[in-house]
């Protein structure tokens, strides 16, 4: 077990140090999130602004805060990217460039060389959303609240579900040949039905089916209201409690799923072989 | 150790040419692609601390063997132990005693340096924290890159990255190196120097499994050698046995005839065209 | 065969070779199918909460943007910004994949013209830009309600074919950029991030602080997507843009000859280091 946590640091350390060894990167993590989501939305939702005051936010979601709206939905979309980019995705990067292999060819499990990464993806987002947030306040008059701390909890809960996400999104890399593609629209469809930049309450019935059985549905939302205010779809407690059936049923199932991706794998060549 | 650091036993592993589509999964139509054999019941035993070298051309299922030897593939049937573990019942137990180098200068990271790759897969090896540095730095005194574990691997040559990568295969200091190609796409001098690296690992009374396409460095190096084809093996025997068998004696009085000149001794290469043909295999 | 007769014959190699290399990415069609309706889709949802459906705040998207319709207005945004970034993005990373590949060089070594490479691709794009721009009215039409006249979207089209060269222009000044400092080097995705938000994609450049709507007057794109929307949406007839259409003209003009300015530049700068194939 030891031996095991030393593996997911040294992964976490091994990611993070490539990282910050492409000095670019790092700006750019923060810059596109900045001009592909916020911006873009928060000029949107300003130019429904009558006199200042965002009456027809506040009349759908319970308060005026745009920027707090946005800002909250874009650290949990970040979060997300981690599951899908982080845990998922890299596999096939390093795949490509042939570093997985020799990864696959130690006693260390599998399962950790997956949440070496996600360590490392939640240390990175980390240091993006406060950088993200300082941008906030300077720019957008975001204003973050102590009441904030109080969705802690659930937050944690969250990281454990897409902990479960992310094996799920890991095992579909193993297999897929398009995997980029899949990860793409899987990961918008994903912090889209979550509810990211809007309460799922607008979506079409048939997609609210599936938000509800998100996590991050309910997570954003118990986020919302603790930190700017927002109304609640369902009651908060309610919320909590689902929050946490979904982690307990999503982290074996993408253990699961990823075991079985592991061994067919196994069975069958990776992709590209033969 | 007591026993062979390798055997198999009808060692088979097949593959499907062609791909499923979901719709055809999900509405169960019956599997209609090709199989087939990339190895075919492949019978080895490879003695402790022997060099033993796996000669065969393009697709004869080396690699693939290898693959199953170290846990990346599942063989389809037959029996695999390394180093008395079986292969299939614990797999993690064969990756703790096993070092295996098999795509070499493209498995490192570049923008590590040679250190610090060798400290990320030391802490996978689960190499005890104690040791690890003098670890990592008897593997770099081995393969020669004391002087260079600062510098970032994307700086380092060819040759260095290939012998960077077998100095990641020694950090769990196993009793059995396998090693794919170690010295193909290296100059003449970066390849005698592998070579000679191998050769100070069976003093060290390591056993190496080898696959290579020269020839002459199978010659050279290796204490017995098996020729496969078709995933098959054709021949097994020491570099001399061999040289001096029935098929390269016909092989030599073919070539003999041909030049019209006296008795040339047979090389390797004669014996291994006489076994697998000499039509390209691409 | 005289040089130009040759190099025409280049020309159009290039666009085929640049096809068929589309048609055998089958993920890239579904790419196009999903993107232009989900991305927009986002945004008329988003515009949904914000407008909550209070005719005040619907009031003041309209004062703003010069239509009520805000599901029109993001749509015609995404269309121009899909139209961009096919347009910048695509032919930049086939040429950076032909250099990494070292086939640019073998390209190099050909009597072609150099200029055929830069500006051949391009045209290869506008076939899935029209298939995309179909889509997004189709959608926008079957999800959103929101029909368009016939004759707006000729005038609308009309826009668009005056827009291509300026938007073909940028799209083979980018190329160079990308020959020279790699294809997802982050400097270029600054570059184009600021692009398309200079040109005002989900909201009215009006939105933007003053210095930024300067920056915006620079770029071409900025008067194209305007334009568009107010053919489109406001009704405005062709002689109400007929002054920024002349603007894109000139713009496309100045990015051309800055492209093969760049572009000589580049290719003599790699002659004298001999490193086409290794920036």
């Amino acid at each position: 077990m030891a031996a095991e946590l030393r593996a997911a640091w040294a992964i976490a350390l091994k990611d993070l140090r490539i990282v910050f060894r492409y000095a670019l990167w790092v700006p750019s993590m923060i810059f596109n999130p900045l001009y592909q989501g916020i911006i873009p939305a928060f000029l949107f939702g300003t130019s429904f602004a009558v006199g200042g005051r965002q009456l027809g936010l506040a009349a759908s979601i319970g308060t005026p805060d745009l920027a707090g709206f946005l800002f909250m939905g874009g650290a949990v979309s970040g979060v997300v990217g981690v599951a899908f980019w982080t845990m998922g995705m890299s596999l096939r990067s390093e795949m490509d460039m042939g570093t997985l292999e020799p990864s696959w060819l130690t006693p260390t499990r599998r399962e950790t060389l997956v949440i070496g990464r996600a360590v490392q993806g939640v240390l990175i987002t980390g240091v993006v959303q406060a950088a993200l947030f300082a941008i906030g306040i300077a720019f957008f008059g975001l204003r973050l609240r102590w009441d904030a701390l109080r969705a802690l909890p659930a937050m944690a809960v969250m990281l454990a579900a897409l902990l479960g996400v992310g094996f799920l999104v890991a095992a579909m890399v193993l297999l897929a040949r398009e995997a980029n593609f899949l990860v793409d629209t899987t990961n918008f469809l994903f912090g889209m039905l979550s509810g990211i930049a809007f309460p799922i309450t607008v979506l079409p019935l048939a997609l609210q089916a599936v938000a509800v059985l998100l996590p991050t549905t309910w997570a954003i939302e118990i986020l919302r209201a603790d930190a700017i205010g927002a109304r609640t779809i369902l009651d908060v407690r309610l919320e909590h409690l689902i929050l946490v059936a979904s982690a307990a049923v999503l982290v074996p199932l993408g253990l699961w799923a990823f075991r079985s991706a592991d061994a067919y794998v196994r069975v069958h060549g990776t992709i590209g072989q033969h | 150790m007591m026993g062979p650091a390798v055997r198999t036993v009808g060692l088979t592993k097949e593959f499907e040419r062609g791909r499923r589509t979901m719709w055809q999964r999900l509405r169960r139509e019956p599997d209609r692609r090709d199989r087939f054999r990339a190895v075919d019941g492949i019978d080895l035993e490879v003695q402790a601390g022997e060099i033993f070298g796996v000669l065969g051309p393009n697709g004869a299922g080396k690699s693939t063997t290898l693959k199953m030897l170290a846990t990346l593939l599942e063989p389809t049937s037959g029996e695999a132990e390394v180093l008395g573990i079986d292969v299939r019942r614990h797999p993690r137990e064969v990756r703790a005693h096993l070092g295996a180098m098999l795509s070499g200068e493209r498995s490192l990271y570049w923008k590590l340096t040679g250190r610090e790759n060798l400290e990320y897969f030391a802490a996978l090896y689960h190499v005890p924290p104690r040791e690890t540095r003098a670890r990592i730095d008897g593997a770099l005194e081995e393969v020669h890159l004391s002087d260079r574990a600062e510098d970032y691997v994307e700086r380092y040559s060819t040759g260095m990255r290939q012998r960077l990568a077998l100095a990641r295969a020694l950090l769990p200091d196993p009793p059995l190196l396998i090693l794919d190609e170690p010295t193909l796409g290296l100059d003449p001098q970066a390849a005698r120097d592998l070579r000679e690296r191998v050769r100070a690992l069976r003093r060290q009374g390591r056993t190496v499994l080898l696959t290579t396409h020269y020839m002459e460095e199978a010659d050279q190096l290796c204490d017995r050698i098996a020729i496969v084809d078709h995933g098959r093996v054709v021949a097994l025997d020491t570099p001399s046995a061999l040289k001096r068998g029935r098929r390269a004696q016909e092989a030599a009085r073919l070539r003999v005839e041909r030049i019209e000149t006296e008795a040339v001794p047979a090389t390797l290469e004669d014996v291994f065209l006489s076994l697998t043909g000499s039509a390209l295999r691409e | 065969m005289t040089y130009l007769a040759g190099d025409a014959r280049a020309f159009i190699a290039a666009v085929r070779r640049e096809l068929r290399s589309m048609r055998r990415y089958p993920t890239v069609i579904v790419a196009s199918l999903f993107w232009p309706i989900v991305l927009p889709g986002f945004y008329v949802l988003m515009g949904r909460v914000y407008s909550g459906n209070d005719p005040r705040a619907v009031a003041a998207f309209a004062a703003r943007s010069g239509t009520a319709d805000y599901a029109g207005f993001v749509f015609v945004g995404f269309a121009m910004y899909m139209w961009l970034s096919i347009f910048l993005w695509n032919p930049g990373t086939l040429l950076r994949q032909e250099q990494l590949r070292g086939s640019l060089e073998a390209v190099f070594l050909t009597p072609a013209s150099r200029l055929v490479i830069l500006f051949g691709p391009p045209v290869a794009y506008l076939w899935p830009v029209f298939f995309q721009f179909v889509v997004m009215a189709v959608a926008l039409r079957v999800l959103f309600g929101i029909e368009l006249s016939l004759d707006a979207l000729a005038r609308a089209a009309a826009v668009i074919v005056v827009g291509i060269p300026s938007m073909y222009a940028l799209a083979a000044f980018f190329s160079t950029a990308v020959l020279r400092f790699g294809e997802i080097g982050p400097l270029v995705q600054l570059v184009r991030g600021t692009l398309v938000l200079l040109c005002g994609i989900t909201y009215p450049v009006a939105m933007l602080p003053g210095w930024a709507q300067t920056a915006a007057a620079a770029v071409p794109t900025t008067y194209i997507v305007q334009d568009v929307r107010r053919v489109l949406l406001a009704r405005a007839g062709i002689g109400a843009v007929v002054g920024d259409l002349g603007l894109t003209l000139a713009f496309a003009a100045v990015f051309a000859g800055l492209a093969v300015i760049s572009y000589r530049w580049i290719e003599r700068d790699a002659r004298r280091r001999g490193t086409m194939g290794t920036y």
